[in-house]
């Protein structure tokens, strides 16, 4: 893991290094102005790695938020680990670099002028525009679930006033209350973020309110790492946590959040104290205004170098993305966010751009003490992005409890590593 | 003249006269996609199947292989005189490309279904519709299959209570309206493809039909092959003139069989 990740830093160092240095090779230096929307894992990366690998680029971050909070680590705080503002991140180190960094939304975007135009009714103009929106709730898509019933029955699937509200329902809730979620079918922000989120809180119930319960309504048959996650649970919460899978009647067709309850497929009635639906999502809106989303509403990109598949100088990172066999994770999200700073620079520089590698890690928290990973590196072959063969893997199912302990370690080192590398902060 | 040139230098070089036998040639070199089915091909026979009025309902990219949600539905009238008789789905890149069929009635009144399938590679899912006039209608999809990174599954078969089943039917029918019932049956599909620890084939078993019944008479059927997906679901209508008993009956290997009643109102 840690090595491809150096090498993909070390593609990127190449590709700019060389312009920097001024290589006769090099037919010019990258100018221009570059937008990048969306100040997260990947657009924030994008951001910075333009600037830093060529400082005459002009490059602009719009984000509105003055403070972003990330996703990662947004269950340690649910489960009562962290503070709130331990995940969250400021831009300044962004802007002393020389980002310009407004904070606005992206209302549209006129991909045939090459203009931006800002909530407020300003425009930018771009040479290239990065897109790195997330995802955006397709609201309605699972019955009763508007952005009204998400006030009653949080999503906190954005780190923000949602995992907020999440926590303060579980603070209030009494010991022996149950705790239900509502877990989505792919694919979707974070696909083991469902199951490191119930373990996090059985963690908080072990120790504040014992005799509660959690019940997990799954539109799927299976999850990320569930062979580790289900023996996670068996050692360290027992029974508490209730797995119900798509076949055992799982799937949430319908919710009432005022009644914080929900029907299932074959029309079981769940009611819980604490409600938390993960709804179906789609890539962020932006996407869709710079015509850049399929019928799937995610976005299709060329593979070498994440330019949008149907609209020429829009390249798309994160979430918002079809990456797969990449999983939309903000590892991911950040890599992508390195390669097409790369690839950026080259076509503004008239090179092809160089060859890409992404890496992925995603740690899981099953109990403060316990982690668990699953890890791999990619690359296009054949034309398409693949897992290159033999690079990544899960931990051990049999690993004790100090290899466990390690994991979880590993997985603060992971989070304080990539908040430095994106915010500089830690 | 070489003797091999690029399709894109020949066009170049031969204008007029000669262009159309070299398209004739390509078209001859891409038959349609269930021309390269045995069993599609024997099921369209001499007929033109025409495209128009067939909708599939796939995910561009699945990211598990596995059980990948899939529904077909065609938009015709379903009346005694005239009514699609039955809809097979096939999937040309799986072991065997024969997924599963269903047969329909005027008491179906909607020829529409949806399952869940196996695809063990990215490839072209299609579907042909048999009508009783004789027409048939045909469409395909390409479909993506991609194991996402996060999803590393293993493919062992939890669920203890085998046969089980779940049915879900509206509380009520409108007079002359259609009713979606929703099904699902607790069976592993061993596909016969597969081996144990030891190296030996694990026998096929699975599910081979749904029947359903109205006040007796046989009103919609399913057959399934290896490549529906574990734990068979499936969605489709049900018409009912009145109100009356429906009756499923599940049919796997080893004489395995399940059965549920369920009242239908009409009113
Ligand atoms: C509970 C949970 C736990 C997770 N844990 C992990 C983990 O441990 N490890 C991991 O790698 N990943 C994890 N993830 C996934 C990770 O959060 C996402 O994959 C990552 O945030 C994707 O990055 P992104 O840049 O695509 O989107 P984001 O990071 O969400 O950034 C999108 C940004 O764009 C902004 N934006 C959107 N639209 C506009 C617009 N029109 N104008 C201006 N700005 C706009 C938003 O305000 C936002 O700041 C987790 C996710 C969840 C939900």
């Amino acid at each position: 893991m840690t090595i491809n990740r150096r090498t993909a830093l070390g593609l990127i160092g190449a590709a700019s290094g060389a312009a920097i240095l001024g290589m006769p090779s090099i037919a010019r230096a990258a100018t221009g102005r570059v937008v990048v929307v969306g100040g997260g894992f990947g657009g924030a990366t994008a951001a910075k790695y333009l600037k830093l690998r060529s400082p005459d680029l002009a490059v602009t971050l719009i984000e509105p938020a003055a403070r972003f909070y990330t996703c990662p680590f947004s269950n340690l705080y649910l489960g009562g680990l962290i503070d709130f503002e331990a995940i969250g991140h400021s831009y300044d180190s962004l802007a002393a670099l020389g980002v310009e960094v407004v904070h606005a939304f992206a209302s549209d975007v006129d991909t045939a002028g090459r203009t931006v135009t800002l909530a407020g009714g300003d425009s930018l103009s771009y040479d290239a525009l990065v897109l790195s929106p997330g995802v955006d709730i397709r609201w309605g898509a699972l019955e009763g679930y508007d952005e009204a019933a998400a006030e009653l029955a949080p999503h906190a699937w954005k780190a923000g006033p949602q995992t907020q509200l999440l926590r303060s329902q579980l603070e209030a809730m009494p010991d022996g209350g149950t705790f239900v979620l509502v877990a989505p079918d792919n694919p979707f922000r974070c696909p083991p973020g469902p199951y490191e989120r119930v373990s996090l809180i059985a963690n908080y119930f072990k120790t504040e309110k014992p005799a509660s319960k959690i019940i997990i309504l799954d539109a799927k048959d299976s999850f990320s790492k569930q062979g580790l996650f289900t023996a996670g649970w068996q050692a360290l919460y027992g029974d508490m946590i209730e797995w119900v899978s798509r076949t055992d009647d799982g799937r949430v067709v319908r919710v009432d959040a005022a009644a914080r309850s929900v029907e299932t497929e074959f029309g079981r009635t769940v009611t819980a104290d604490v409600l938390n639906v993960v709804p179906p999502q789609q890539a962020g809106l932006i996407a869709q205004r710079a015509g850049v989303t399929n019928e799937t509403g995610w976005v299709p990109v060329k593979p070498e170098t994440f330019e949008s598949q149907l609209v020429e100088g829009v390249y798309v990172v994160g979430d918002a993305t079809v990456a797969a066999p990449m999983p939309k994770s903000g590892f991911a999200a950040c890599t992508q966010g390195k390669v097409v700073a790369a690839a950026i620079i080259a076509a503004l520089e008239g090179r092809a751009p160089p060859e890409a590698k992404w890496a992925n890690t995603c740690y899981s928290l099953v109990g403060p003490d316990y982690g668990i990973s699953v890890a791999g590196v990619y690359a296009v072959i054949d034309g398409a992005i693949a897992e290159v063969p033999g690079s990544g893997g899960v931990s051990p199912a049999d690993a004790d409890g100090a290899f466990r302990a390690r994991e979880a370690q590993y997985a603060h080192g992971w989070y304080r590593a990539i908040s430095n590398d994106i915010w500089g902060t830690a | 003249m070489p003797t091999t040139i690029t399709r894109r230098d020949a066009i170049g070089l031969l204008a007029g006269a000669a262009a159309a036998p070299l398209l004739a040639r390509s078209a001859a070199a891409q038959p349609a996609w269930w021309q390269t089915i045995p069993a599609a091909a024997a099921l369209v026979g001499d007929a033109q199947p025409s495209g128009q009025g067939i909708a599939i309902e796939l995910p561009l990219v699945s990211e598990d292989g596995s059980a990948v949600d899939l529904a077909v539905a065609v938009d015709r009238p379903m009346t005694q005189d005239a009514f699609v008789e039955s809809i097979h789905v096939f999937a040309r890149g799986n072991p065997s490309p024969e997924v599963a069929e269903y047969y329909f009635s005027p008491l179906s009144g909607r020829a529409a279904v949806a399952t869940r399938i196996r695809l063990n590679q990215s490839q072209t899912v299609g579907a042909v519709a048999v009508l009783s006039t004789g027409e048939v209608i045909a469409a395909a999809r390409d479909v993506t299959v991609t194991i996402s990174g996060c999803l590393a599954r293993d493919d062992t078969y939890a669920a203890t209570d085998i046969m089980q089943t779940r049915v879900r039917a509206p509380e009520r029918i409108a007079p002359g309206g259609a009713g979606e019932v929703t099904t699902l049956v607790n069976h592993p599909m061993e596909t016969g493809l597969r081996t144990d620890a030891a190296g030996t084939v694990l026998p096929e078993d699975i599910v081979r039909r749904l029947i359903a019944t109205f006040d007796r008479a046989t009103i919609f059927e399913a057959r399934f092959h290896r490549s529906v997906a574990a734990n068979p679901y499936l969605r489709f209508f049900v018409a009912p003139p009145r109100s009356g008993a429906l009756v499923l009956r599940w049919e796997a290997d080893g004489g395995r069989v399940a059965e549920e009643r369920l009242d239908l109102v009409v009113s």
